[in-house]
């Protein structure tokens, strides 16, 4: 569905996009992380051509975004990082709008328009005006203006950032029934537990380039396998002199606390006994420490 | 192709629904500039002069009035207009996720200045035509048709300006020493042949001065078919050149 080789972008001297490769099937969830400045917006604008590529190769649909993109965005639907809604115009003249961009015919416009609105709870704010819907309701609106044209493949783009929770969970939701449905997703996102959720398979990018891919599961087991025992910061100088007598517990810290990891659960309650050291938390690994690890926030100390 | 200008169509379309919605605000100054200026220097200045070109000076004044009201509604439109909408209120952003892209938004906002341009210019010639001002009123579609050309020229202007300022404030220097100047310069207040040669020389290369002969002569009935030959050649070219620079600027800007 999207094949990319090598794909490069350079504006000047940056290069925002560094020879990467990648290849999203059909039907499935494909997760970008990465940290802010990684490449993923530039990627995205790439896909749906309003980023020209500097090298490399890339497909979307089999066409060449750069020269077919009228094609391409046909078939795709977009949820915006910003939600960029027309705030001159009422929720329905919005989507009414946007419904004919996408080449809903004349007399399908209104009853598309309504159903989408319904699907996303909106149906009561169809006649209101953008700058009073909550930040929670724009959020859904701008997933009823990317499911208009009843796309084959759905980006978004950093879909759920500054939500709460209730909102993540109810577009989660609709994220995976359009997935059960056939639609490709293609997402973005900061939340390493949505990601969790929501992918099939995911890559971590850092810099442009990607740094590991998988399924969350996979990459966990890859990268961060176990158990993490998490410690406060001002313990570092005596779990650091601890840890060096035992060879399979792995210390890492960051700004927010020291992290020991091991492959079980066992091994962090023998060195917590052991030492009558208290951790803040013990909990299994996730996709957070495999981001954390891949993308250089976590700083190793030598023991 | 088609596809493309029904998709441009519905750029033009959802910037009249916007205008629609505050009608009353966005076309005051057009009716009230015109009037205002006809009254003071028509009524006020023309008591001095009474005889220019064989005409009083209401008379004089009153053609360039429309192509002054096209530059204006155009200039806006193109320049603190589609700023505030790229920029503020991110009107494009998710539009070119869409099929829409930089070709249909730069000919939507063509299609869309063009129109506005044509209409207001006569409007305001309709209410000239009302007090007498104007010989012939069935000339009134083709004082639509310049207005509508000069708006295009001067809309696209707009939107060059558009692709190089870094903030609004700049939109100010641009207006001093661009758009202010082609208004007065151009043969509205006074007849052009009295300018000085280089000024006059330099107002040929913009569209304004060119509207302004057509639409005196439309007025006057005089002259008209060498004006279209002339200043007509010249604005449709002139039109085509800068909508290409504006097409091509700001694809520049939109496309990364």
């Amino acid at each position: 569905m999207i094949f990319a080789r090598a794909l490069t972008k350079k504006f000047g001297d940056f290069t925002a996009v560094n020879e990467l490769s990648l290849e999203i099937r059909p039907g499935e969830c494909f997760g970008l992380l990465g940290p802010n400045g990684a490449g993923k917006s530039t990627f995205i604008g790439m896909v749906y051509g309003m980023v020209l590529r500097s090298g490399g190769e890339l497909r979307v649909f089999g066409f060449d975004p750069s020269t077919h993109g009228r094609e391409i965005k046909r078939r795709l639907g977009v949820v915006t990082q910003e939600n960029a809604l027309d705030e001159s115009l009422s929720v329905h003249e919005n989507m009414m709008l946007y419904a004919a961009f996408v080449g809903v015919p004349p007399n399908e416009r209104r009853g598309r328009v309504d159903e989408l609105l319904e699907y996303m709870n909106l149906a009561h704010k169809r006649d209101a005006g953008i700058q009073a819907l909550s930040g929670g309701m724009k959020r859904r609106l701008v997933f009823v203006r990317a499911l208009l044209g009843r796309p084959e493949l759905l980006i978004l783009d950093e879909p759920t950032t500054g939500l709460d929770p209730g909102v993540r969970h109810l577009l989660w939701g609709k994220v995976q029934e359009l997935r059960e449905r056939g639609t490709t997703i293609l997402l973005t996102t900061h939340y390493m537990h949505e990601a969790e959720v929501l992918c099939d398979r995911l890559v971590v990018m850092n810099q442009g380039a990607v740094v590991a891919e998988g399924t969350p599961r996979a990459m966990i087991d890859a990268h961060t396998p176990g158990y993490m025992g998490i410690y406060a910061a001002d313990q570092k100088a005596k779990i650091a002199s601890l840890v060096a007598a035992y060879s399979h517990l792995v210390l890492a810290e960051d700004s927010s606390g020291l992290y020991l990891r091991a492959k079980s659960m066992d091994e962090l309650a023998s060195f917590r006994q052991n030492h009558a050291l208290e951790p803040l938390q013990i909990r299994p690994a996730n996709l957070e420490d495999v981001f954390l690890k891949l993308t250089g926030r976590e700083i190793s100390v030598d023991a | 192709m088609l596809e493309s200008l029904k998709l441009s169509l519905h750029i033009a379309r959802r910037n009249w629904a916007v205008y629609r919605k505050d009608f009353v605000a966005n076309v005051s100054p057009t009716v009230a500039d015109p009037a205002m200026i006809l009254v003071s220097l028509g009524l006020g200045l023309g008591a001095f002069l009474t005889n220019i070109e064989g005409m009083s000076y209401m008379q004089f004044l009153a053609p360039g009035l429309t192509i002054a009201t096209a530059l204006f509604t155009s200039y806006f439109e193109t320049s603190w207009g589609f700023y505030m909408r790229m920029t503020y209120e991110n009107v494009y952003k998710a539009m070119l996720t869409t099929p829409i892209g930089v070709n249909e938004v730069v000919v939507g906002e063509f299609i869309w200045t063009a129109l506005k341009g044509a209409a207001m210019g006569a409007g305001v010639g309709v209410f000239l035509a009302i007090f007498g001002l104007m010989t012939n009123p069935w000339l009134l579609p083709f004082v639509a048709l310049v207005a509508g050309f000069v708006a295009l020229a001067c809309g696209s202007m707009g939107l060059i300006a558009t692709s190089y300022v870094n903030n609004m404030n700049q939109f100010q220097t641009v207006y001093s020493f661009l758009i202010a100047p082609l208004y007065f310069l151009s043969g509205i207040f006074f007849p052009i042949q009295n300018m000085a040669t280089p000024l006059r020389v330099i107002a040929e290369f913009f569209p304004l001065i060119h509207g302004v002969r057509l639409v005196q002569s439309l007025f006057w009935e005089r002259g008209i078919a060498e004006a279209f030959a002339y200043s007509g050649s010249i604005l449709f070219v002139q039109s085509a050149v800068f909508c290409a620079f504006a097409h091509y600027r700001l694809r520049k800007k939109l496309v990364l």
